[in-house]
């Protein structure tokens, strides 16, 4: 349907988007920050399969997707819970503050 | 029927057994009973046996109980031997043993309690079958384990009141100087396995006697290990120092342990490895020297002492001394004659000094004592007996054992050694007869209280003292000189199969003395016994000792000197008591406590160290986490990637 | 023409994903996030999957970042705020780190990106082979992840729950 895309194009915008989620996953405070930052981080992944996927001529790579964003689904409802039972417990999402396991 | 071997010793292990474990509650007349009666069966067992065997072949007999070690090349069997020299200990052994423990029931009922009666008895015991299984053992290994308890009831016996501290301290020094002489013998064992491949005796002995060439030049090195293990039980120079301690323990102990039999399983031992000391007569001057050297420096300490059983004492070290000059020298036979004559008159008179320590209420000073002979008669005449025998003084048995080994060292053309012995002779006998003459002679020096307490010993102390006093006259009979006959040595006869023929010349050639000779010496013997009986008697009867505190007086010096024993134990404190409680002061302070200890704590601080470091790690704060996990991942991928 | 497309989008993506990163506040960060992942579903097309595009859109962007923004409602979350970083080599440290990791990226593609082979077949865009693969070959990583999301499901649900106990 469409013309081929260079893998290197494809591992670029990967690599970059993959940076973006770890800088945010790093600096930010925030809980929800966090959270949004893992998920940016795995459609970095995701593209990436893709493009190899593609660049191989196989479909491997979409059902490996496909795995992923299920299972990101799943992790993101749990994850979610457990943000709502901190948040209930601590009233802020600043992960600086839950530090009970400190030395 | 015939018994077997092994019950000898067996029976006083029973006794030791019984008492020891039930005695205390049983009492004194159970233990008693068992306690005597167990080594009263085992002399029994034993004449059964030796009876027997006197009159027949005299073939060594061998009796196998049980396979102890058999590892490679190397076995040692639980076996018993019974030739003519281990029948000859085994005999005196019971039987004065047996003397010594009737005499132990008069001596220690009243004053002990249930316990500390029952424990004497049970140790005696114990010792008795140790020893037994010394003389009668098969191998060397075997040999050693009845030396080692022979040490071990030693050292339980004089620290028996160990509620003193000088018995306590003499107990551990017996047991410490007898170790430096175990140490020789182990070496020496080591020696002999390496060399043999055996401890047997039946194969050790044989195998050298034929090859004299292949194992002479070694064995000069392992009979010396061997004679060093002998110095430390027979208590010669320079390890004799732990014997006059030992009078710390009950005089019965003294009697059996420290006269009779223990001290005399050096020169056993010595009389058992003739073979390989004749194969190297280095070894043999050795021993000799060592043996003339201690019979004089004993004898001359003997007359400074005034403690009636410290004279016993150091008199022991001094005939112990004689028969080691006659193994030395090669007069075997003679060396182990007098080792039976000595047990009989020692025995008698350290148990006649403890019937007069009995009397006198536990004095043993002999300037407090003086005319016992009028309150203790039996005592007084068994003693002079006694006395008379180990002065040398025909023909009680003392004279002939101590002229077969003048005899033996004038034929083996040891002039010198000779002159020694000699004089000591002499000197011997006037310490006896001025020992005699303070304790029983003259008029009574000591408190009225004590005066009043004099009294004969009951039977069952005396009558051992009258036995021991007739074995003192005719023990000696069997062993009579050449002189007076051609087969009047029954008992040269009856030992001379243990001296192996060597298969080359490197025997000690005997010589043989002309009858002339021979009378000849046994005059000049009998002369000096005599000089030194009458010197004595002038001095400490007639003149009351003013001779003797004359000469104490114009020699001070020297006279304190000998009194105190030359300060033997004072020099060994020096030299090396001192430097080992330093160096065990060292190794405690420095060693362990600085250096080991310090380490550990210092581990262990580090440890803690790094963990009071790390633990900032925990920051409990999961940035930092996430943080970490990809600075790993950058680390990670750098090295992959190879830019490190 | 198509690498135009697909470079744009992906501009698109990145650029929103940073905005996403960047926001104070969280609903407007979700929202970001939602653009970023339509111009990622963009992408998808352009590399000949169609079908995964479309789930990317309808569960990543149109149920899984609706969740967060009902939780947000829910919480009432605010705006985060702007405070000094108790220990400041958190920052640091991750900038330096951040810094090396996009250099070590853009390294390696630089030294290897020749040698990425071209495509052998190309891929059509058709739905029935993906399913025939699904089916077939994956079958157990399939039903794997249904009782993977049933156990999420419950995890979720105890998670969250108020703990009103009598």
């Amino acid at each position: 349907m469409i013309g081929s895309i260079p893998l290197g194009d494809v591992l670029l915008a990967s690599g970059a988007l993959f940076t973006v989620g770890i800088a945010g996953a790093l600096l930010r405070r925030s809980a929800i920050a966090i959270f949004l930052s893992i998920e940016v981080m795995m459609n970095a992944a995701n593209l990436a399969l893709i493009g190899y996927g593609s660049a191989l001529g196989t479909r491997e790579g979409q059902i490996v997707v496909f795995f992923v964003i299920a299972i990101a689904a799943a992790e993101a409802s749990v994850g979610l819970a457990i943000f709502v039972a901190v948040f209930r417990h601590k009233e802020t999402i600043d992960v600086n503050k839950i530090n009970l396991l400190r030395w | 029927m015939t018994f077997p071997l092994w019950l000898i010793p067996a029976l006083p292990l029973a006794g030791f057994i019984v008492n020891g474990l039930l005695g205390k509650k049983l009492g004194k007349s159970f233990v008693t009973a068992v306690g005597t009666g167990s080594v009263g069966l085992a002399t029994a067992v034993a004449f059964a046996r030796i009876l027997p065997f006197l009159s027949g072949d005299h073939a060594p007999v061998v009796e196998r109980i049980a396979s102890w070690i058999s590892a490679g090349g190397f076995s040692a069997d639980i076996a018993l031997r019974l030739d003519p020299l281990s029948a000859l200990m085994t005999s005196f052994v019971t039987f004065v043993g047996f003397l010594i423990h009737v005499y132990s029931v008069g001596y220690m009922r009243h004053d002990e309690t249930e316990a500390g009666y029952a424990r004497y008895f049970a140790y005696l015991n114990l010792f008795m079958f140790a020893m037994l299984t010394l003389v009668l053992a098969q191998n060397f290994l075997l040999l050693f384990v009845g030396w080692e308890g022979v040490g071990l009831c030693s050292y339980l016996l004089i620290g028996y009141y160990y509620d003193r501290q000088y018995a306590a301290d003499a107990g551990k020094k017996a047991f410490i100087v007898n170790r430096i002489g175990d140490f020789g013998f182990l070496l020496g064992m080591f020696g002999l396995f390496s060399l043999f491949d055996s401890l047997d005796f039946d194969r050790v002995f044989p195998a050298a006697a034929a090859d004299p060439a292949k194992y002479a030049p070694y064995l000069t090195v392992v009979c010396l290990c061997l004679f060093l293990g002998a110095v430390g039980k027979s208590a010669q120079v320079p390890l004799y120092v732990w014997l006059p301690d030992a009078m710390a323990g009950p005089t019965p102990v003294s009697a059996l342990i420290h006269a009779a039999t223990m001290v005399t399983a050096g020169v056993y031992m010595v009389a058992r490895c003739n073979v390989l000391f004749r194969l190297s007569p280095e070894a043999m001057g050795v021993v000799a020297v060592i043996g003339g050297v201690t019979a004089i420096f004993a004898g001359i300490i003997a007359v400074a002492q005034n403690d009636i059983k410290k004279v016993l004492a150091y008199s022991t070290v001094s005939q112990l001394g004689y028969m080691f000059l006659a193994c030395g020298v090669g007069a075997y036979v003679a060396g182990m004659f007098h080792v039976m004559t000595h047990a009989f008159f020692k025995a008698c008179l350290f148990l006649g000094s403890g019937s007069v320590i009995h009397a006198m209420g536990g004095e043993q000073d002999m300037r407090k004592m003086g005319g016992l002979k009028s309150k203790l008669p039996v005592t007084y005449r068994t003693f002079l007996i006694a006395t008379l025998a180990i002065a040398g003084i025909p023909p009680l048995a003392g004279f002939f054992s101590k002229d077969a080994i003048l005899a033996g060292v004038f034929e083996h053309q040891r002039y010198v050694l000779w002159g020694i012995a000699l004089f000591t002779a002499g000197l011997t006998a006037f310490y006896m007869f001025r020992l005699v003459s303070l304790t029983f002679e003259g008029s009574f020096r000591g408190t009225p209280e004590q005066e009043h307490h004099l009294h004969e010993s009951p039977r069952s102390m005396t009558a051992p003292l009258v036995i021991l006093a007739a074995l003192s006259v005719i023990g000696g009979w069997i062993g009579l000189p050449k002189v007076l006959g051609e087969n009047a040595d029954r008992f040269g006869a009856f030992l001379s199969p243990i001296l192996l023929p060597l298969a080359s010349a490197a025997d000690v050639a005997e010589h043989g003395l002309s009858g002339g000779t021979e009378w000849l010496l046994m005059g000049v013997s009998v002369a000096a016994a005599a000089a030194g009986l009458l010197l004595a008697r002038s001095w400490y009867v007639k003149q009351q000792g003013r001779p003797a505190e004359a000469i104490a007086a114009s020699f001070p010096a020297a006279y304190r000197l000998v009194a105190d024993k030359f300060r033997v134990d004072e020099l060994y404190d020096a030299l090396v008591v001192r430097p080992f409680d330093w160096l065990a002061r060292m190794l405690w302070k420095v060693v362990d406590v600085l250096i080991i200890d310090g380490v550990l704590n210092a581990a262990a601080f580090l440890v803690e160290l790094v963990g009071d470091l790390l633990r900032f790690l925990q920051t409990g704060n999961v940035r930092n986490y996430a943080l970490t996990l990809f600075l790993g991942l950058v680390a990670l991928m750098l090295f992959v990637i190879g830019a490190f | 023409m198509a690498r135009l497309v697909f470079d744009a989008a992906a501009a698109l993506t990145i650029l929103f994903a940073a905005v996403m990163v960047v926001h104070r506040h969280p609903v407007k960060s979700v929202l970001a996030l939602v653009v970023s992942f339509f111009g990622l579903a963009v992408c998808y097309v352009m590399l000949s999957a169609p079908f995964i595009a479309a789930i990317q859109v309808i569960v990543y962007a149109g149920a899984i970042l609706v969740l967060f923004l009902f939780v947000l409602m829910l919480l009432n979350v605010g705006e985060e705020t702007r405070e000094r970083e108790p220990w400041p080599f958190q920052r640091i440290f991750s900038g330096v780190a951040l810094v090396v990791f996009a250099g070590m990226l853009l390294g390696l593609l630089r030294a290897h990106g020749s040698a990425i082979a071209t495509p052998r077949a190309a891929l059509t865009g058709e739905i029935a082979p993906l399913a025939r693969l699904l089916f077939s070959r994956y079958l157990l990583p399939f039903e794997a992840l249904s009782v993977l999301l049933l156990a999420a499901l419950v995890g979720a649900f105890v998670l969250a729950q108020r703990e009103n106990r009598p």
